[in-house]
């Protein structure tokens, strides 16, 4: 049987889908019975949705003018390129 | 525009099919719409800067790399074939510059060598288990957590972006391009020269630190 110590450090190994067959076995059993593992590895999930949502500051009003009027100077007939 | 993926793996590459709002887009992306294209600026500017940021050492050249990205994506609308999603092909525009020009000033981040040092030891500190290997604490579920907070509230995914900032600098890049911006697994080895073990390391200590963080702000 793995210990929680090893089900949490092999997690990420598990949830890739990298685990080798015996310790993915491993792993599973270990979370049939174990709720504390199984709820940190949900956590570990639910981050990665967080992370995918994490807020970015937002570009500087200056930068999206600059940037639309290359925009629109490309778009025109008869720009470069 | 943004894909929506289920689960924790991601799409398999080759077999994207753009959906009815990502191909109305780029069709008016190709007609000059400007409206279109301010969206888009909005929307993926912060995250091609903080992309830069990982490869780059400092914010000026990671600007210069994102303002670049901008360019090749303006002039290359019109040949790209739809193959990917939007937001995966201007990503892959943005690690290809950025690469390229951290080689060129010799200010290239050796992701193989932080690799080493970022992976040593356990990831987690010895307190959080007891001697028989089970954990020290109990955790208790994200019940405050209710999908309307998971999409919506500012202040928390605020400060998940703020932990991301933190975290060294290749789990930084790894987490960003893995979890956040949903590259697969070879792609990232590629881009940044590092093993699938390497890889994996990093991602974990990564999440373990980002989970962390979230399981502090989850319960304010
Ligand atoms: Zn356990």
């Amino acid at each position: 049987m793995l210990t929680c110590h090893q089900v949490a450090e092999g997690a990420t190994e598990y949830m890739e889908g990298a685990a080798p067959p015996m310790r993915r076995l491993g792993v599973w059993a270990h979370l049939r019975v174990c709720r504390n593992c199984r709820e940190y590895l949900r956590q570990l999930s639910r981050t990665i949705g967080l992370a995918r949502r994490a807020l970015v500051p937002p570009p500087a009003p200056e930068v999206e003018d600059g940037l639309a009027a290359i925009f629109a100077a490309q778009g025109r007939p008869g720009a470069a390129e | 525009m943004r894909r929506n993926r289920g689960g924790i793996g991601v799409a398999p590459q080759g077999s994207y099919q753009a959906g009815a709002e990502e191909a109305a887009t780029l069709a008016r992306l190709r007609a000059g719409d400007q409206a279109a294209f301010r969206t888009l600026v909005r929307e993926r500017h912060g995250r091609l800067l903080r992309l830069a940021g990982a490869f780059c050492r400092n914010r000026a050249s990671a600007e210069e790399v994102v303002q670049e990205t901008w360019l090749a994506v303006i002039t290359g609308l019109h040949g790209f074939s739809g193959e990917a999603p939007l937001a995966a092909w201007i990503n892959g525009i943005l690690v290809n510059k950025a690469k390229t020009r951290a080689v060129r000033d010799g200010r290239m981040v050796n992701f193989s060598d932080l690799a080493r040092d970022e992976g040593e030891g356990d990831a987690f500190e010895p307190e959080r288990f007891l001697p028989d290997g089970h954990w020290a604490e109990q955790h208790r579920p994200w019940d405050a957590l209710t999908p309307e907070r998971e999409a919506g509230d500012r202040q928390l995914l605020a400060g998940v972006g703020e932990a991301l900032e933190k975290l060294p600098p290749a789990q930084r890049a790894v987490v960003l391009l893995r979890d956040v911006e949903g590259l697969e697994s070879p792609a990232i080895c590629k881009a940044l020269g590092i093993s699938e073990a390497n890889l994996r390391v990093l991602l974990h200590r990564a999440r373990v630190k980002l989970r962390d963080a979230a399981d502090r702000m989850v319960r304010g």
